[in-house]
């Protein structure tokens, strides 16, 4: 099937890639828009923006979930592929555009810097991922993860007047096109060596043994490394503290979250469509037959294993220490790349659909943390460190009860959707015998309550030591923060729906072919 | 003769330098002048393979390769220009607000 759609239709674009044609028209369209707005109603540049946005993202979903998701003829000129699994990874990440997008109001507003290319660049970022999700070619998959982290990059540098965000952005820039240049190494290896970066005719030629050349185990190997940097797994995440740090609030919850979601995505893709494909259910192709093709697991799965456990060890730890609660934030975010590294080691459909679900509820809690963040952290006086944290339970109940609310589903604790994310990745590992990284993980998870559940502590049992004014609340932040809370304790509660849709979802992997 | 194979080694070769450039310099023009020599040197065994191959999809990756470089390196330029408005450098060394 991937070889014989390379007719090109523009029928056939919109079927299976509108949700991106719909985004880069959009994106194109709103540049214009801007300039229109900037000379003519200046005022509400940033507000137009964006609602505009906002509804330009809910057109995108609406397409995924209403067209891609129930498509049967799925791929697209042997470059895009809209199978269930990258439409379900793909509306998490406008999900969180979404999200991103209504507290952006409220936090340009408050910085005073309601610009609109803002938006543009959110809306490109948002487009990046996704393309980066659906694509089936190692070389669209580049360039995919290029516009992606192009306008990543630019918004991490937004705070002009902020040296911590210039220097962010600068560390995440020059790191992130270092991982690139790795993962371009492999394509180009890859190419040489079998003649073809599609991911399912490389599933062909992998599937014959050719894997077992020390060039291609290099080449797949520097593909994984430069996609490793993306999900910020230790040792691969020097970056990540810095850059969440500096960049804006609520652009630190998109990419730890949405950015983080589409390299997840399609390393997932990756791993089950080409190096270790998931048989389908109607028997095996027949390519297949020729050589155990699970052979190849035991090369990432030892390499995934301890990259699983430094980084729920290192990225716990290391929060514990930290006095800023932005930077706690970010170390807690390389933690939870490893709950989902777990997950994917597991290699089974629980482990997937497990990835899945924890990848949705983490998006809710932490861009719902990082909402609730940016409004304490006024633009004066604002609480920064878990000092400036103390006592603030009694005198901002709404803003502290949030906060608390996406604290305790970050680490993990029932009836919240943290809990069975982490309930349905740690089973999926035991199932497949990873006992001890299962229960290692779990010991780690322990060491994350213990600070998440220390700023709940600074918040309603000590008293203030200096006086803390929040900025104010935009109305576009109520909702999405209503959004996250809502989503966090019905999705804990109600966890089946959801569930049953993942593992729709992965199993589409099995008919990429 | 000049093989496949001397081209893979050099371009391997100017890779391997793009790398240790990147890892060992403090200057951060120099840090973006080593990793434009990574990108390079995929473009040059690209080109090397596609013309062993005799496919041009390899000489075509290359056009994109080099368009995302380009694209790379005006943003990479426009927030060192931002930094370089704070510290008044470009050693990385200097970029120390932000540690552990």
């Amino acid at each position: 099937m991937s070889e014989v759609g390379f007719v090109f239709s523009l029928s056939r674009l919109w079927h299976v890639a509108g949700g991106q044609v719909i985004l880069i028209l959009a994106g194109l369209a709103l540049i214009f828009v801007d300039i229109w707005l900037s000379t003519k109603h200046k005022a509400n540049e940033g507000t137009i923006m964006g609602w505009l946005t906002i509804f330009a993202l809910m057109a995108t979903l609406g397409h995924l979930v209403f067209r891609e998701w129930s498509l049967h003829d799925i791929v697209f000129m042997g470059v895009f592929s809209a199978e269930k699994f990258s439409v379900f990874v793909s509306c998490i990440v406008l999900m969180a555009g979404i999200l991103a997008s209504l507290m952006s109001i409220g936090y340009l507003r408050n910085n005073g810097l309601a610009r609109g290319e803002y938006f543009i660049l959110l809306i490109f970022a948002v487009y990046g991922t996704i393309a980066l999700v659906q694509s089936v070619d190692l070389l669209m998959m580049f360039i995919a993860l290029e516009v992606m982290s192009l306008a990543i990059y630019i918004l991490a540098a937004f705070l002009k007047g902020d040296q911590k965000s210039q220097e962010g952005a600068l560390k995440y820039f020059l790191l992130g096109s270092f991982g690139s240049a790795f993962f371009l190494f492999g394509l180009a290896l890859l190419f040489g060596l079998t003649g073809s970066v599609n991911l399912t005719v490389l599933a062909k030629t992998l599937s014959v043994g050719i894997f077992e050349q020390p060039a291609v185990l290099v080449a797949l190997g520097m593909i994984m490394a430069g996609l490793f940097f993306k999900m910020a797994l230790v040792p691969f995440h020097m970056w990540t503290p810095d850059v969440y740090e500096g960049s804006p609030a609520v652009i630190t919850g998109f990419m730890a979250t949405a950015v983080k979601a589409g390299a997840f995505g399609v390393f997932v893709k990756l791993l089950f469509v080409t190096f270790t494909p998931i048989l389908s259910l109607s028997g095996q192709p027949e390519f297949f037959t020729t050589v155990n093709l699970a052979s190849l697991g035991a090369y990432w799965k030892p390499v995934l294993w301890w990259l699983a456990l430094l980084t729920m060890f290192f990225g716990n730890l290391i929060a514990v220490s930290q006095e800023n609660v932005k930077r706690m934030l970010a170390y807690s975010s390389v933690a939870h790349a490893g709950y989902m590294a777990l997950g994917i080691l597991a290699a089974n459909a629980e482990g997937r659909m497990g990835v899945l679900f924890y990848l949705f509820s983490y998006t809710l809690m932490n861009l719902g943390a990082f909402g609730v963040l940016y409004i304490l952290d006024g633009k004066e006086r604002g609480a920064q460190t878990l000092e400036d944290y103390r006592g603030l339970g009694f005198k901002y109940p709404t803003l502290s009860f949030l906060m608390s609310l996406f604290l305790v589903a970050m680490a993990g604790l029932p009836p919240t959707a943290g809990f069975i994310g982490k309930f349905y990745v740690f089973s999926a590992a035991i199932k497949e015998g990873y006992l001890l990284l299962a229960a290692l993980g779990v010991l780690t998870s322990v060491i994350g309550a213990y600070y998440y559940l220390r700023v709940i502590y600074m918040m309603y049992m000590k008293d203030a030591v200096r006086e803390i004014t929040p900025g104010p609340v935009a109305a576009p932040t109520v909702i999405a923060l209503v959004i996250t809370a809502l989503g966090i304790i019905y999705f804990g509660i109600l966890p089946e729906g959801l569930a049953r849709i993942a593992t729709i979802a992965q199993q589409s992997l099995a008919f990429v072919f | 003769m000049v093989t496949l194979t001397h081209y893979v080694v050099l371009s391997s070769i100017l890779f391997g330098l793009g790398a240790i450039g990147f890892l060992t310099r403090r200057n951060a023009m120099i840090l973006f002048m080593s990793v434009e020599l990574m990108l390079n040197a995929v473009n040059l065994m690209l080109v090397a393979f596609s013309e062993f191959r005799a496919d041009m999809a390899g000489q075509v990756m290359v056009i994109f390769i080099y368009a995302v470089a380009a694209a790379e390196v005006a943003v990479g330029l426009a927030i060192l220009i931002g930094l370089f408005r704070h510290v008044r450098s470009v050693d990385i060394n200097k970029f120390n607000v932000l540690k552990w």
